[in-house]
């Protein structure tokens, strides 16, 4: 260990620091953007290894593990904290700057940690800096939001802390490796990192969350939470079939609700989830080609999710709404916006020249190569589904479909910036896609242009279009409307309350008759008392003297007594 | 009615105000032009569709050697999800105020984070 090396965590940490006295402005944006490039050149030049070690609470901490499944993560972290603060350069908010930071070094923090302890500490330090980003909003919606995303974040720190625990009494070990499901300690810690990774049914948070969160802290949310979970879940559970079954139903049920959702932000967090989902799939099959595809699908939809984001933050920005309904005909202003979101699009939705195709394919290889057909089939569902939703509806209906009659001003020039930036990465990754391979956990070649490859993709893309073109023409697409859609959040958002209510309804009914009767037998009682005792009760028509004087002598027997006997 | 017509006098006075690049794409308004784009669509995909006969495939399942399988697949299960996701709507749909009056779905976004400007101004 060099006594010199900061694990890179703290780095943030002391800009976080560091921008509570700087003064609010310029000096202040610009330390946001420098501490990720720092960060983001010290992980690239360390070497591999654990590298520093700490002793505390009689535990060997590993806050520091560089190898090259947590560098490719901790970069990918390290950009996206700049392009996010990049693009929120105008925000003047002391506590979101704060929150950016921490956030994203905690991130950082969780992916470099080699025990579970560690772990845990910055997985709680994501949950609560990045509350502050949705609490942001300062409204009363995202209060609740705010309130019901952290319990949620929360209790997944919990569990993990309680499965560390679990673990270290069954294995007498903290390291964070390879675990394998079965005993309660890893069910434990497998369903932490599930919650955080959106699995189908503990998904909602992300899908109510990410809306309700400021425009650019929805940017700075998207990246690291969900694709932290990633990595743990790579890190710890690779190879384990369930996540297979775990991963395509995510990839394929969220996109049915992002059909008929109307806010346009919301369409993306289902998105994000349908995404995360071949990630999954591919830490499921675990296979060398499975994880670098999961690694690099990571990367490479930080930067597209991010992209897409921004544009839909910049129209909120200018428009003050991100719903379907309220939007259209933007592109005659925002044309700048409009094509940094087709970018985006094409990006997710595998295009080839594009980021999605050459990390996409990677997990659907593998899945071929291990021949899961029916997997193979939904996640081939899933791409054209993500093409047809946000390749399509995304820019369609904030920039075309029906004229809104807003005349939005251009985004301003460091959010073009920032998306501008963003857009050439994921177009980047298409065109030179072996920088990023060079970049995985593993030494595979791959070629994603095949002829083959490209010309089915293109087959996929364009038949989607054709489907959507046809149900729009003939007026079947379900139209944009001011709605929500109830999901499994209704259970504890609806159901719940009303189970507690009418529980509490009971228990108070059950009691106040208990009570109730109590008290009357105890009324009577005082009534008969006061009836006889009180000032005008039989017994008080003579003064009790004689039972007084008795009293006393007895009184002085027992004090005679204790004296004789002590 | 009315509101549509101002709506589009609007938009004939902004024309010239508009971005370089935004009056470029006003091209795109035009019925006749969408019409021209579907059917430079139709002629892609039906020109996807016959260069799947003319190279030889290297695939992981056999159900790719079906000519246009992709195509096929892709055109179909857009239209099940889309069809799903309509059919499904119809139980799932609830008022923007439903989980409490105060959602995010239905307050304003807090107008002095916004720097809303008005494309003219």
């Amino acid at each position: 260990m060099t006594p010199e090396l900061v694990p890179t965590a703290f780095l943030f940490v002391a800009g976080a620091i560091l921008l509570g006295i700087l003064p609010q402005g310029r000096l202040r944006a610009a330390l946001l953007l420098l501490v990720p490039v720092l960060a983001a050149l010290q992980v690239w030049t360390l070497p591999a290894g654990n590298l520093v070690s700490v002793q505390a609470f009689g535990l060997d901490l590993e806050p520091m593990r560089v190898d090259n499944l947590s560098r490719v993560f901790g970069l990918i972290f390290c950009l996206a904290a700049f392009l996010g603060n990049l693009y929120a350069w105008h925000v003047r908010d002391t506590i979101q700057q704060i929150a950016a930071l921490i956030y994203a070094g905690s991130a950082i923090g969780a992916v470099f940690a080699g025990d579970l302890i560690t772990l845990f500490l910055w997985w709680e330090g994501t949950a609560i800096a990045s509350v502050f980003l949705i609490w942001a909003r300062r409204t009363e919606g995202a209060y609740h939001t705010g309130m019901r995303y952290l319990m949620i974040q929360v209790g997944s720190g919990v569990l993990l802390l309680a499965g560390a625990a679990l673990y270290h009494q069954e294995t007498g070990r903290l390291t964070f490796e390879a675990m394998t499901l079965g005993s309660p300690a890893t069910w434990a810690i497998f369903l932490a990192f599930g919650i955080k990774c959106a699995f189908p049914l503990l998904h909602n948070w992300l899908q109510d969350s990410y809306p309700a969160a400021t425009v650019t802290g929805t940017v700075i949310l998207s990246a690291f939470t969900t694709k932290l979970a990633v990595y743990a879940l790579a890190r710890g559970f690779a190879g384990t079939e369930f996540l297979i079954y775990i991963g395509a139903t995510m990839a394929l049920f969220p996109i049915f609700y992002a059909v008929i959702e109307n806010d346009l932000r919301r369409v993306l967090a289902y998105l994000l989830n349908s995404q995360l989902g071949f990630m999954v799939v591919g830490i499921g099959i675990g296979t060398e080609l499975a994880l670098n595809g999961t690694a690099a699908h990571a990367f490479a939809s930080v930067l597209y999710k991010a992209l897409l984001f921004m544009t839909v933050g910049a129209v909120m920005f200018r428009t003050g709404t991100a719903k379907g309904s309220e939007l259209g005909g933007l592109y005659r202003t925002m044309p700048l916006t409009l094509i940094f979101c087709v970018v985006g699009a094409a990006s997710i939705s595998s295009f080839p020249l594009f980021s999605g195709f050459t990390s996409k394919s990677l997990i659907l290889s593998a899945a071929g190569h291990a021949q899961y057909n029916w997997i193979w089939l939904i996640l081939v569902f899933a791409s054209a589904g993500a093409f047809l939703l946000s390749g399509i509806k995304i820019p369609y209906f904030a920039f075309f479909a029906q004229d809104s009659g807003k005349r939005p001003k251009e985004a301003p020039t460091h959010m073009l910036l920032a998306m501008g930036l963003t857009a050439a990465l994921c177009i980047g990754i298409g065109v030179f896609p072996d920088r990023l391979y060079a970049l995985l956990p593993y030494e595979v070649e791959y070629h994603p242009y095949t002829t083959g490859h490209v010309i089915t993709q293109f087959q996929l893309l364009f038949f989607s279009a054709l489907a959507f073109t046809v149900l729009m023409r003939k007026g079947y697409y379900p139209p944009q409307l001011n709605s929500v859609n109830l999901d499994f959040d209704w259970t504890y958002r609806k159901a719940l309350p009303l189970v507690i209510g009418w529980l509490r309804w009971a228990i108070s009914s059950i009691w106040g008759a208990a009570t109730g009767l109590g008290l009357t037998a105890l009324n009577a009682l005082v009534l008969r008392i006061y009836h006889s005792h009180g000032p005008e009760g039989r017994m008080a028509h003579v003064w009790p003297t004689g039972s007084m004087v008795l009293w006393i002598a007895i009184l002085l027997g027992v004090v005679l007594i204790v004296n004789f006997a002590s | 009615m009315s509101e549509k017509t101002k709506t589009e006098m609007d938009v004939t006075q902004d024309i010239a105000k508009l971005p370089a690049l935004g009056r470029r794409l006003m091209f795109l308004d035009k019925r006749s032009t969408v019409d021209r784009l579907v059917y430079v669509l139709y002629a892609a995909c039906a020109l996807l569709f016959v260069l799947d006969f003319l190279y030889k495939k290297k695939t992981y399942f056999e159900i790719e050697y079906v000519p246009g399988f992709y195509a096929v697949y892709g055109f179909f299960t857009c239209v099940a999800l889309v069809v799903c996701a309509k059919a499904i709507r119809v139980f799932l749909k609830r008022d923007e105020t439903y989980y409490a009056p105060k959602d995010v779905e239905g307050e304003d976004y807090p107008a002095d984070q916004l720097e809303k400007v008005r494309h003219d101004t």
